[in-house]
C-alpha cells in the first residue's frame, strides 16, 4: 500500500502487488475473463439437480448445451427445457434483475440467472434454507410467513403534523437501499446463521431487510417497531457479510440494515441488546475488552457453568481472573473514557 | 520499514502470543513496530451498531495515533482492520462526522486529518516485503505441511468495499502457504465465519458453524490450519473440545496464528512462538521443524 520512498535502493521491476485481489484473475472473476474464455459454439457442461420423485433421492443430470455469445445461465437453462429436459422445472418472468424469481446456486454461489455469464463448467443447484417443490423451484412460504409476521408496514397513531412532512436523504438513505429489495432469497440462502435451522430465533437477513424498509423509516411508531424487532432474533447475527457478498441489489444489509436495526433494538428494546451494551460499558471503563468480565455480564451465572473451559482457559494463561476483578487503570482506559462519554456531535 | 503497531484486544489478552508472535516475527523480517499502548478498542461488532458516533471516535483515535508518528498503521485482527477501514472511509467522506469526531479528540491534542494507510499484517508481508524478499528469508521450509488457510470474514468482506474482491477467490493466504514451504488444501471451509461475535451470549452458534469447517479440514488432510484472525483462532481453538462433543467426532486439529507459522518457517522456535499456549497440542508440527534445530537462532 505504502509508496517505495524515494531515493531508496534502485526498485527492481517488480509489480507491485495488492494483496486484497491475489487470486481474481486465476479464478477468471471479471465478466470480461469470463466472457473470453468461451466462443460461440462451445459445448458447456451444466450439472442440475433434479428431484428425483421416483427412487427417492436427488440426482446430479448432466446437460451439453452449445455456448452463444453473451449467454446468461438462465439462457442456458431455456435451452435445455426447451431441447433436452422440458420437465425441467425452474422460476423466471422478467429475465432483467427485477421480479427476484430466478435465483438459484450456480458452483456454490447464489446468483440471479437472469444475471449470471455462463461458465465453461457449472453446478446448478436450488437455493438452500427453502424446501424444494421441484428441480430448482423452492417453497418461499416460510420466508413470506416471516415478513408478514413482522407487520412491515408503517404505523401512525397520531396525525402528523404538517404535509409534505420533513424527511431528509439522511434519515432515509438506510431505508432507501433497504427498498431496491427484489425478495429473490438469494441472501436467505447464503447466511449460515439460517443454515443452521432452528438453533437460534435469528429471522435472516431478507425478512429483515423487508422490516428495514419500514422499522428504520422515522415516521413510523416506535411501539409497533419493538413489537417487531422482538420477534427477530437479531442480535444472532454473526456480521459475516455473506448476504452482502451475494446480493444482486448490492443492498449493504449488514451496515445499512442489520446495525441500524440493532441500534433502535437497543433504543426501544435494551435487554436484547445486553450483549452490545455491555461491550460499550467495558469499553468505556477498561479501553479494551475483558472477555472475562463481558461472558459474567452477559451470560450471568451461566457463564460459570463450563467449569472445565474457564479451567483450561486459565491454565494456558487465556483468563486471568485477577485482571477482571481489579480493572487497573491504564492509558486506554483514560482515553476511552474521554472519548466515548463526552458526547460531543451525534454523527 | 516502520509501522504503528495495532495489536486489538484479543492479542492482549486471550491470545497474547499472537502478540508476542508478530513482535518476534517483525523483527527477523525487519519491521520496526511501534505499539500503541494508549490505543481503545475498536468496538468490535457492538458498538459500531449501537453507538456509532463512538465508534468512529475510538477508530479514528487509533487513526489518528498513527498519523501523530506519521506511521502507516498495521493491524492483526479482522474485525479491527474492518473497523479502521470503515471509520477512515466515513470520516474521509463526512466533513460533518470528521470535524465531530476531531472534537472528541481534541481534549488530548489529537487530531486526524485522513492520511493514515491502513494494512493487515497479511497484507504488509506481499506489499511492503513482498514474496521475493519473503522466500529469501525462509530458511526452514515447512516442506510438505498441509495447511488449511481460515481467512475469516473481515479482511474479505464487505465485497467491493477497500479493494476486497470475492472472497470466494482470496489466495494471499495459499499463496503465502506455498512461499512458506508448505501445501495448502482445497476446503469449504475457507472464507466461511467462524460466529465469534455472538459467541458471549450464545456459543452454540460458533461451535456448530465452527466445527463443520474444521470437519472440512480434516476430511480435506489439513495437518494445521492458520489464520489471520485472533477472534477466528479463539473459536477453532479454544472451542474444539465442545465442536467434538457436538459432532462426536474427535479433531485435534493445531490451528496457528498467520504470523506463527510464518514464524517457524523464519526459523523460530514453537517455543518462542509461544505455540504452547493453544488449547490444541500442536506437536505434529514438530516432524516439519527437523531443520529448524540447524536455523541460525
Amino acid at each position: 500500500m505504502t509508496a517505495v520512498p524515494p531515493g531508496d535502493a534502485p526498485a527492481p521491476a517488480l509489480p507491485s502487488i495488492d494483496a486484497r485481489r491475489l487470486g481474481q484473475a486465476e479464478q477468471h472473476d471479471t465478466l470480461a475473463a469470463r466472457n473470453s474464455r468461451l466462443t460461440p459454439g462451445d459445448l458447456l457442461t451444466l450439472k442440475v439437480r433434479r428431484s428425483e420423485v421416483t427412487a427417492g433421492g436427488d440426482v446430479f443430470e448432466e446437460f451439453r448445451v452449445p455456448y452463444q455469445k453473451w449467454m446468461r445461465l438462465l439462457d442456458a437453462l431455456n435451452w435445455i427445457a426447451e431441447n433436452a429436459a422440458p420437465d425441467l422445472a425452474f422460476r423466471w418472468f422478467c429475465g432483467s434483475k427485477m421480479c427476484g424469481t430466478c435465483a438459484v446456486r450456480m458452483n456454490g454461489r447464489e446468483v440471479l440467472a437472469c444475471w449470471e455469464a455462463v461458465e465453461p463448467n457449472m453446478v446448478v443447484e436450488p437455493l438452500r434454507n427453502l424446501s424444494v417443490i421441484r428441480d430448482l423451484v423452492v417453497d418461499r412460504t416460510d420466508y413470506e410467513q416471516k415478513v408478514a409476521s413482522l407487520e412491515p408496514w408503517i404505523e401512525r397513531p397520531k396525525p402528523y403534523a404538517e404535509f409534505p412532512e420533513p424527511l431528509t436523504h439522511k434519515q432515509m438513505k438506510n431505508v432507501s437501499q433497504a427498498l431496491d429489495c427484489i425478495s429473490c432469497m438469494c441472501c436467505y440462502s447464503a447466511c449460515p446463521v439460517i443454515g443452521l435451522g432452528n438453533l437460534t430465533d435469528f429471522a435472516g437477513p431478507a425478512p429483515l431487510v423487508q422490516l428495514g424498509q419500514t422499522a428504520l423509516d422515522p415516521r413510523n411508531n416506535p411501539e409497533k417497531v419493538r413489537r417487531s424487532i422482538e420477534l427477530t432474533g437479531i442480535f444472532n447475527c454473526v456480521s459475516c457479510y455473506k448476504c452482502e457478498e451475494v446480493c444482486p441489489a448490492h443492498i449493504p444489509i449488514v451496515s445499512g440494515v442489520i446495525e441500524p436495526l440493532k441500534a433502535k433494538a437497543a433504543e426501544l428494546s435494551p435487554e436484547m441488546a445486553r450483549h452490545s451494551l455491555a461491550l460499550r460499558d467495558i469499553v468505556a471503563r477498561r479501553g479494551r475488552v475483558d472477555p472475562g468480565e463481558l461472558v459474567l455480564r452477559v451470560q450471568g451465572l451461566r457463564g460459570l457453568r463450563n467449569l472445565r473451559r474457564i479451567w483450561r482457559l486459565f491454565a494456558r494463561g487465556k483468563i486471568n481472573p485477577l485482571k477482571t476483578l481489579l480493572g487497573i487503570k491504564t492509558s486506554a482506559a483514560e482515553a476511552a473514557a474521554r472519548v466515548l462519554d463526552d458526547g460531543v456531535g451525534k454523527p | 520499514m516502520k509501522f504503528a503497531y495495532y495489536p486489538g484486544c484479543s492479542a492482549r489478552s486471550t491470545c497474547a502470543e499472537l502478540n508476542e508472535a508478530t513482535h518476534l516475527v517483525a523483527k527477523r523480517l525487519g519491521l520496526d513496530l511501534v505499539q500503541l499502548d494508549s490505543a481503545t478498542c475498536t468496538g468490535a461488532r457492538e458498538l459500531r451498531a449501537i453507538d456509532p458516533a463512538g465508534f468512529y471516535a475510538l477508530n479514528v483515535r487509533i487513526l489518528a495515533l498513527a498519523e501523530s508518528y506519521g506511521l502507516p498503521l498495521m493491524t492483526i485482527c479482522n474485525t479491527c482492520t474492518l473497523n479502521v477501514l470503515d471509520a477512515h472511509a466515513a470520516f474521509v467522506s463526512d466533513p460533518e462526522l470528521a470535524k465531530s469526531v476531531n472534537a472528541r479528540l481534541a481534549g488530548e491534542n489529537l487530531h486526524y486529518s485522513g492520511r493514515t494507510k491502513i494494512s493487515h499484517f497479511l497484507w504488509v508481508l506481499y506489499e511492503e516485503i513482498g514474496e521475493q524478499r519473503l522466500r529469501q528469508q525462509v530458511v526452514n521450509p515447512l516442506a510438505g505441511l498441509s495447511v488449511a488457510a481460515f481467512y475469516g470474514c473481515h479482511i474479505t468482506r464487505p465485497p467491493a468495499h477497500y479493494g476486497f474482491v470475492d472472497s470466494r477467490n482470496n489466495r494471499a493466504l495459499e499463496r503465502l502457504a506455498e512461499i512458506l514451504g508448505c501445501r495448502p488444501i482445497e476446503y469449504s471451509g475457507r472464507t466461511e465465519c467462524c460466529g465469534f461475535h455472538t459467541a458471549a451470549h450464545d456459543e452454540r452458534v460458533a461451535i456448530r458453524l465452527t466445527g463443520k469447517q474444521v470437519l472440512a479440514a480434516k476430511a480435506g488432510g489439513a495437518t494445521t490450519m492458520v489464520t489471520p484472525c485472533p477472534l477466528c483462532h479463539t473459536v477453532l481453538d479454544s472451542f474444539q473440545p465442545e465442536m467434538e462433543k457436538d459432532i462426536g467426532q474427535k479433531l485435534e486439529m493445531p490451528v496457528l496464528h498467520l504470523p506463527q507459522l510464518v514464524g517457524l518457517a523464519l526459523g523460530l522456535s514453537p517455543e518462542q512462538l509461544k505455540i504452547d499456549r493453544h488449547m490444541v497440542p500442536a506437536g505434529v508440527l514438530d516432524g516439519y521443524l527437523a531443520t529448524a534445530s540447524n536455523a541460525p537462532k
